[in-house]
């Protein structure tokens, strides 16, 4: 079977001074994919994308992109990058730094002016060609950037981290963007710590936590095959007045009691039906009962334990 | 290639749309033609307007023989007083007075014993200018050796012979053969190839240094890198900005070029006589000397620049970068400094060292190249090994600006830096 993967990382590993960045991560893209990759700040995820790009090189392990051998810098004209750290020449006028962007990566001069006009009329700044980036607002300049990334046409969207940092109209277009473009056939792989976005966006997910992978695969499936049962319960009184049937081991394994609603993940050959008894039971009126896959986060917090999580890792200003 | 053409174009269009690039041009020989025009009225008009008077106490005579010799200065108006010895407290009040109300810039007490111990005084407003009492004191030598001879019985007119001045016509000879050459204008061309090279080669050098720091602190480093290979992007930068450099110095040229062929009209604007102008002394530049001029900018600025570009790979700001590029600039600095005194000696030992030393070469060969002739090995061996140099320290360069872009934080130790290279 020829290997359509776009992205096709095995076994790669990377070193710093003092710390293992990336521990062994092997992860496919498969052509057409949008691509998560998830995992909180100093998992390692910009240290992979940076591996991707041949920005830096793997200590171990090897990256294929396209199927071919040849490196992310070599095929930077069929790959926009967007990294993590923003950033543009502040004193070239908006068309000239775009040009020259898409320059470096092999468009040729006409054709990156014809493109980079159409992107800024598509995106309101047409007026703003002329001027210099340092004129232009900081959501403007967010737009540049992101135009930079699209405008030679790439197969490939690797996006670091797209959604921080940009403010929320400006998200959203991008999202819209990146959505159209999914469709149209571009492959997008894109790293966030936020799992609640790629659990909108995703089809594919690899979850990474202190350099290793924690899982990978299709979104639906890793629901599936993680986090058991779940049940969401909002009751009028508050939740307090619920409390009890939650601590009833037996039946809920877990409780994530967020005050206006619970998300329960049951216990071994629990019942739901008997939950929704026992809470009308206590004499509360029900106003939200649902059996409910986990959440991206739920299972990612369960898998990899809330320290996890949210604390940083160490060594996180290298991989930054 | 493609690319870093591309890296070239850009970086040598923004710096030269750059109001700093169109400034230091247009001033380059707007300031040349104002050195030249200063140069001539100051040997011109050396001598300023000056009232003296010359006061004679003593039995009569010396005064007015001194008087004579001090006022051959056209711009020198000096008016002759001959007063009693027991007079001259008072005489002094009043001239002194005289010099408070500007009616004179000076005066000078002659007495009779001048003659014997060579000792005058002169009181003044004008004693701090170096040029009036130089040829003060030089007029007033002459003015007592011929009241000395005279007083022996020799005729004052044969003195005035006698001192008839010398005029040495000096001639340049290279390579065994004789040039137009006089002595002041190959200093003269030696002069401003050493200012020219210092200048460019430092501040290019920076430019590059700027550049690199720029991209690393706006961020663009990391877009630049996912396309280009960091030797593409450091070359290019360098390429680009030397173009910059090589592209100002034509204009310079040209416009030099233009000032010195029609010297006589643009200085009239200045008031300077024409024929005056044409009297400067002017170089006469070689194909061979423009070739050695710029072979030697375009290695020392690849030299510099190559270290300015590791520097800056190495610091995390602006700020940093000018501190970290201290030994860098002294390397430079110091020696050019030093080699003022080439100079003076072009075929000194100092000079043929310092036109070999691949750090210092950049600069000492061309000025000893205008000043002397060198032998051709020597010149060989110069670019040779600074060839060398430039191609270690290229290395050296490159593999630490390929590390230091991408990396934040704290600067890196003698030891890291190492271990930079060594990757």
């Amino acid at each position: 079977m020829p290997n359509d993967a776009v992205v096709d990382i095995d076994c790669i590993t990377k070193r710093f001074a003092g710390h293992t960045a990336v521990r062994e991560l092997t992860l496919k893209v498969e052509r057409g994919a949008v691509y998560g990759l998830l995992g909180p700040n100093g998992a390692g995820k910009t240290t992979t994308i940076r591996m991707i790009m041949n920005i830096i090189v793997p200590d171990a392990g090897s990256v294929r992109l396209f199927g071919l051998s040849r490196t992310g810098r070599d095929l930077s004209e069929r790959i926009g990058y967007l990294p993590e750290e923003r950033g543009l020449y502040r004193k070239m006028k908006v068309m000239d730094l775009l040009v020259f962007l898409a320059e470096t990566k092999g468009v040729g001069h006409a054709k990156a002016k014809h493109d980079a006009q159409a992107w800024l009329d598509r995106l309101g700044l047409s007026d703003w060609a002329q001027q210099k980036v340092d004129q232009l607002s900081k959501g403007m300049q967010q737009k540049v950037q992101f135009i930079s990334t699209l405008l030679h046409g790439p197969e490939l969207l690797i996006l670091d981290e797209p959604f921080s940092g940009f403010d929320p109209v400006n998200t959203q277009l991008m999202k819209d963007v990146v959505l159209e473009l999914a469709r149209g056939g571009t492959t997008v792989l894109f790293s966030t710590h936020i799992m609640e976005q790629a659990e909108k966006l995703c089809d594919s997910v690899c979850i990474i936590a202190r350099g290793e992978k924690v899982l990978d695969g299709p979104l639906a499936e890793v629901k599936r095959t993680h986090g058991g049962k779940h049940v969401i319960v909002a009751v009028e009184q508050g939740m307090a007045s619920v409390d009890r049937v939650f601590r009833d081991s037996s039946l809920v394994a877990a409780a994530d009691n967020y005050g206006q609603y619970a998300e329960l993940e049951l216990a071994e050959g629990a019942d739901p039906q008997r939950v929704l008894e026992l809470v009308l039971g206590a004499g509360a009126r029900v106003t939200r009962f649902e059996i409910a896959e986990p959440t991206l986060n739920k299972i990612f917090i369960d898998i990899v334990g809330p320290e996890a999580a949210t604390a940083r890792a160490e060594g996180e200003s290298a991989d930054a | 290639m493609r690319k870093i053409w591309v890296v070239i174009r850009r970086e040598f269009l923004e710096k030269v749309r750059t109001k700093w690039f169109i400034i230091s041009t247009v001033l380059g020989p707007t300031l040349m033609l104002g050195f030249i025009a200063v140069s001539i009225m100051m040997a011109e008009g050396g001598v300023a307007q000056r009232r003296i008077a010359v006061v004679d106490v003593g039995s009569g005579g010396l005064g007015e023989q001194l008087w004579r010799v001090v006022s051959a200065p056209e711009q020198w108006e000096v008016r002759l007083m001959e007063y009693e010895p027991a007079a001259l407290e008072r005489v002094t009040d009043s001239l002194t007075r005289a010099v408070g109300l500007e009616e004179l810039d000076g005066y000078l007490v002659v007495t009779d014993d001048a003659i014997e111990s060579g000792t005058l005084e002169y009181r003044g407003s004008n004693v701090s200018s170096l040029t009036d009492m130089e040829v003060l004191q030089r007029l007033l030598q002459q003015g007592l050796m011929i009241a000395r001879l005279d007083r022996v019985g020799v005729d004052p007119r044969l003195v005035s012979e006698a001192q008839l001045p010398v005029r040495m016509r000096t001639v340049s000879i290279r390579d065994g053969r004789e040039t137009e050459e006089s002595a002041e204008s190959v200093f003269l061309l030696a002069y401003v190839m050493w200012i020219v090279l210092y200048i460019a080669i430092l501040l290019y050098g920076l430019q590059v240094m700027g550049s690199v720091v720029e991209e690393k602190t706006t961020r663009v480093v990391e877009v630049l890198i996912s396309s280009l290979k960091p030797f593409q992007l450091l070359a290019g930068k360098v390429l680009g900005v030397g173009a910059v450099g090589l592209f100002q110095m034509l204009v310079w040229g040209v416009a030099g070029w233009f000032i010195v062929m029609r010297r006589d009209v643009i200085l009239e604007q200045f008031g300077v006589d024409a024929g005056a102008a044409q009297a400067i002394p002017m170089p006469e530049v070689s194909g061979a000397t423009v070739a050695i001029f710029l072979t030697y900018f375009v290695l020392g600025y690849f030299l510099y620049a190559a270290m300015f570009a590791a520097v800056a790979a190495m610091s995390n700001s602006e700020a940093e970068a000018r501190q970290a590029q201290t030994p860098v600039v002294m390397l430079f600095v110091i020696p050019s400094i030093l080699m003022l005194g080439i100079l003076q000696q072009p075929g000194g030992g100092m000079a043929v060292a310092f036109s070999l030393i691949p750090f210092t070469a950049p600069i000492a060969m061309p000025v000893r190249w205008a000043g002397a002739a060198v032998p051709i090995h020597e010149v060989v061996a110069s670019i040779a090994f600074l060839a060398i140099a430039l191609w270690a320290v290229t290395w050296v360069a490159g593999r630490i600006y390929r590390v230091g872009i991408l990396m934040y934080g704290k600067r890196p130790g003698i030891r890291e830096l190492l271990h930079w290279v060594r990757q």
